[in-house]
């Protein structure tokens, strides 16, 4: 049958599926929910629901050669709250279960990406990015919220000092970036090659990074706030001792799992299911535990554990192909849910509210990326095809920088309201161009196609 | 937290005792057949539940419901692809009637049992006309399945002596459980608590066009889904969604996630071209979706009355000798069947993973004390079966 038959008659069968589809949540929506059991039954009806539409949605887009990930994310966007309000913000909320299941899953394929010797040999050029990345987005960012902030209605009532720590706080958030996204592009695309590995290898030590620069700018935020020069040593210290602690938890989740894999071996894919949610869970729990019976606030980081495990099995094992392949196995209906519910957890409403502010921000961060960027392409002499696009390839944002300016939020009362709408408003834009931009720039660089 | 705790302990038990019971454990024939079964997840069950550790409490339990709906639907799935009627038509269709019959004799062995057992007074329940209606079909319809470790178990070369047997018996064990789904499926969906109140006649009809109307929008849906051939981990994708999408609707329209996706598996087994890698998809978790099953069923043990032990022995026997006299009446239907043992019912004890399904949709369904305790009775009769199956299978296949 030619190309073009076939995928018309595609389009119309995921034209129908999508029409059906809406008809079921249409009604089930209308129907009146009384008992426990019926209630369950909306749970995981929404979940099947959002699972096959978003599958839908994303092989449609297809046919526009658009990543998958933005037909999962527009998805969401239009089951979520703020459009048709199929799931609310409480349906939302309550599925931040699989949500950080499938992040836990997807951070083992981060780290399971990365090879140690590749790394090495491309240790310089990763680390002119991660230096320049953090230096000069903050920097910009920084600046452009110092000398504009006033005009802007959404922030010109703050205070100046105000405005400085907004302007710190968002300089930070705005070096994060978002693993999955580049993992779920990366896998989506079968891509390989040195532009793909400094991505991923920038990615993975800035998602990390971007964790304790943040903890010195609330710092320099309280000191700016408060006129007090009580730096927080004791925080610096107990955040080295977190990131050191997920590590090691990390290598030795690893080294089980490679003797798992050499012992036994049969469905990895469940027992890593099994291990995602224990690690993500587990941290959460070690958190609470410690926080409520000893007052100390220890947050083992699930994503960092479940990185370093990745990393473990793929350099320190015979296993790495077999951990990969099984990752790989899962992918499709873990990124499928992760990304529709992340599609339905953004908050279009702070668009809508601060839209002006935050579209100069998505600019000025693309543009300072892209000078970032093209100046490590130029220092440690990248191809020019490579130095010139990678800035495409760093714009996507998701879950990291929302829980920072979450973080911020409870630190700084006074702005933390408009800082967190501010970055939701931002992320909303970038985690729908992101993954474009970046799927664009591996087809100009010309690995994609290649695992 | 609690939820996410338990959830973690169960699945990882679960997984682990998948692997002991089904992979790389080697014990003796009785030990072996105690651990093939997953019988020990249901004492694992008990132990996590509200009568000991309470690891599992009630509201833990509430939180896990849409996992409850999730494995019933799998169950369901699977079982209504084993009725791929290309397949069912390589046996004589003597064979597929005497599995019926079987189950329906069983069923209405055990059905009218408990209807007398109740009505007679001995036990003093002050049960309601539909209550009891309800527990003896529940009841009935976990009794009327067979399970098919025991033949699974049996030495190589006792399958190759004794090979027609052991075929006819496979076969009955795999399609007898028909009889009993569909009824305890409309049992569900025709369940007095959600009667309306309208003329019963037209409550009945309605509830009938939306259940069918459901089921075949549902049907159209995944039809369409099967349409064009799909990689793998696109069909895994398709069926994880499908029977979400399934067992939520089902338990949003007061129907039983079993009975809807078994309907479901079996249209598709007959519709789509993508049967195989569907059924071998199902099959990949089968086990461990099967002993959390056991888990959960064995949270709602009570053990708080010794009469139950005994009333479990006296339902053990009926549903025996319902399975006898079914067995013996199937041997006299046709010149192939005329060829087996009469004494056939006796390879058919064994009870196992639909009735425990069925006992756990009833469980869901039906909260309350009277559930609690028919669901521990059927549990223990699922223990007794386990002991007692493997020595008639053995007596059969001497008497063979």
């Amino acid at each position: 049958m030619p190309r073009k038959i076939q995928t018309r008659d595609s389009l119309t069968v995921y034209f129908l599926i999508l029409i059906l589809i809406t008809v079921f949540a249409l009604w089930f929506k209308s129907l009146e929910i009384e008992s426990n059991r019926q209630q369950a039954g909306i749970t995981i009806l929404s979940l099947g629901i959002v699972l096959l539409a978003a599958y839908v949605f994303s092989r449609i887009l297809k046919i526009t050669k658009l990543p998958l990930i933005t037909g999962y994310i527009f998805a969401g966007i239009i089951a979520g709250p703020y459009i048709t309000g199929f799931l609310s913000v409480d349906d939302v909320e309550r599925f931040r279960l699989v949500d950080d299941l499938a992040l836990s899953f997807i951070a083992f394929t981060a780290g399971g990406a990365l090879h140690l010797q590749s790394l090495k040999k491309k240790s310089r050029i990763i680390l002119f990015n991660v230096a320049l990345l953090t230096i000069v987005v903050f920097a910009i960012v920084y600046l452009f919220i110092i000398s504009t902030g006033r005009y802007f209605d959404f922030i010109n009532t703050l205070s100046s000092t105000n405005i400085t720590v907004f302007a710190i706080l968002l300089g930070v958030v705005s070096v994060a970036r978002s693993p999955s996204s580049a993992i779920a592009i990366i896998s989506e695309c079968r891509a390989s090659g040195p532009f793909t590995e400094t991505i991923l290898g920038v990615t993975v030590v800035m998602d990390i990074l971007v964790i304790i620069f943040f903890t010195f700018a609330m710092t320099i935020g309280k000191i700016v706030i408060n006129g007090s020069e009580a730096v927080y040593y004791t925080a610096l210290t107990g955040l080295s001792l977190e990131i050191l602690a997920s590590i090691l938890i990390g290598i030795v989740l690893g080294k089980g799992i490679s003797i798992y894999i050499d012992k036994a071996g049969h469905d990895l894919p469940l027992f890593l299911l099994f291990l995602a949610f224990g690690v993500t869970r587990t941290s959460l729990w070690i958190s609470d535990f410690t926080e409520t019976h000893f007052n100390i606030f220890l947050h083992l980081e699930p994503l960092l554990i479940c990185m370093s495990t990745g990393f473990t099995v793929q350099n320190f094992g015979s296993g790495g192909k077999i951990f990969m392949e099984s990752l790989d196995r899962m992918a499709l209906p873990i990124y499928v849910l992760f990304f529709s519910l992340a599609g339905a957890s953004l908050n279009i409403e702070s668009l809508i509210i601060c839209w002006p502010l935050a579209l100069s921000l998505v600019f000025v961060r693309a543009g300072s990326i892209f000078l970032a960027t093209w100046t490590a392409g130029t220092i440690s002499r990248d191809p020019s095809i490579h130095k010139n696009n990678a800035w495409m390839a760093y714009l996507t944002q998701a879950g990291v920088a929302i829980g920072l300016a979450q973080l911020a939020q409870r630190q700084f009362p006074e702005i933390g309201s408009y800082l967190t709408t501010v970055v939701l408003a931002v992320i909303s834009i970038n985690q729908v161009v992101g993954p474009i931009t970046f799927k664009a720039a591996l087809n100009i660089v010309k690995e994609t196609g290649r695992d | 937290m609690k939820i996410f705790f338990s959830f973690l302990l169960i699945i990882f038990l679960a997984f682990s005792g998948y692997h002991l019971s089904f992979r790389n454990f080697r014990l003796p024939l009785f030990a072996r057949k105690f651990y093939l079964t997953g019988t020990e997840f249901l004492f694992l069950g008990l132990l996590l539940g509200p009568q000991f550790l309470n690891i599992l409490d009630d509201n833990t339990f509430r939180g896990l419901e849409p996992l409850s709906a999730l494995l019933l639907g799998w169950i369901g799935l699977l079982f209504g692809f084993q009725f791929e009627i290309s397949k069912l038509r390589r046996f004589p269709f003597e064979f597929f009637i005497a599995a019926i019959l079987e189950g329906a004799m069983t069923f209405l062995f055990v059905f009218f049992g408990v209807i007398l057992f109740y009505k007679s007074g001995l036990l003093n329940t002050n049960l309601s006309g539909p209550t009891i209606l309800i527990v003896a079909l529940t009841l009935s319809a976990a009794a009327a399945c067979t399970a098919q470790t025991g033949v699974v178990l049996l030495a190589s070369e006792k399958v190759a002596k004794h090979r027609q047997t052991v075929k006819i018996l496979r076969y009955i064990s795999s399609i007898d459980g028909l009889f009993a789904i569909v009824i305890f499926g409309v049992t569900i969906m025709l369940r007095p608590e959600i009667y309306s109140g309208s003329p019963l006649v037209n409550w009945l009809g309605w509830t009938t066009f939306i259940s069918l109307s459901a089921c075949a929008g549902l049907l159209m849906l995944y039809i369409l889904f099967f349409t064009q051939r799909r990689e793998e981990s696109e069909l895994t994708l398709v069926v994880i969604g499908m029977v979400m999408f399934t067992s939520g609707a089902s338990s949003v329209l007061n129907m039983s996630p079993l009975f809807t996706n078994f309907f479901i598996g079996f249209c598709l087994v007959n519709l789509t071209r993508e049967k195989e890698k569907i059924f071998n998809i199902l099959v990949t978790i089968e086990k461990p979706v099967y002993l959390l099953l056991l888990v959960f069923l064995g949270r709602s043990w009570q053990l708080s009355s010794a009469w139950i032990i005994f009333l479990a022995a006296i339902y053990c026997i009926h549903r025996a000798a319902g399975k006898i006299t079914g067995g013996f009446i199937i041997t006299r239907l046709g010149p192939a069947l005329k060829l087996q043992p009469s004494n056939l019912g006796f390879g058919l004890l064994e009870q196992g993973g639909l009735a425990l399904a069925i006992l756990f949709d009833y469980h869901q369904n039906f909260p309350g004390d009277i559930t609690a305790q028919v669901v521990s009775l059927a549990l223990l009769a699922i223990i007794y079966n386990e002991f007692l199956s493997p020595n008639f299978l053995n007596r059969l296949l001497k008497d063979d």
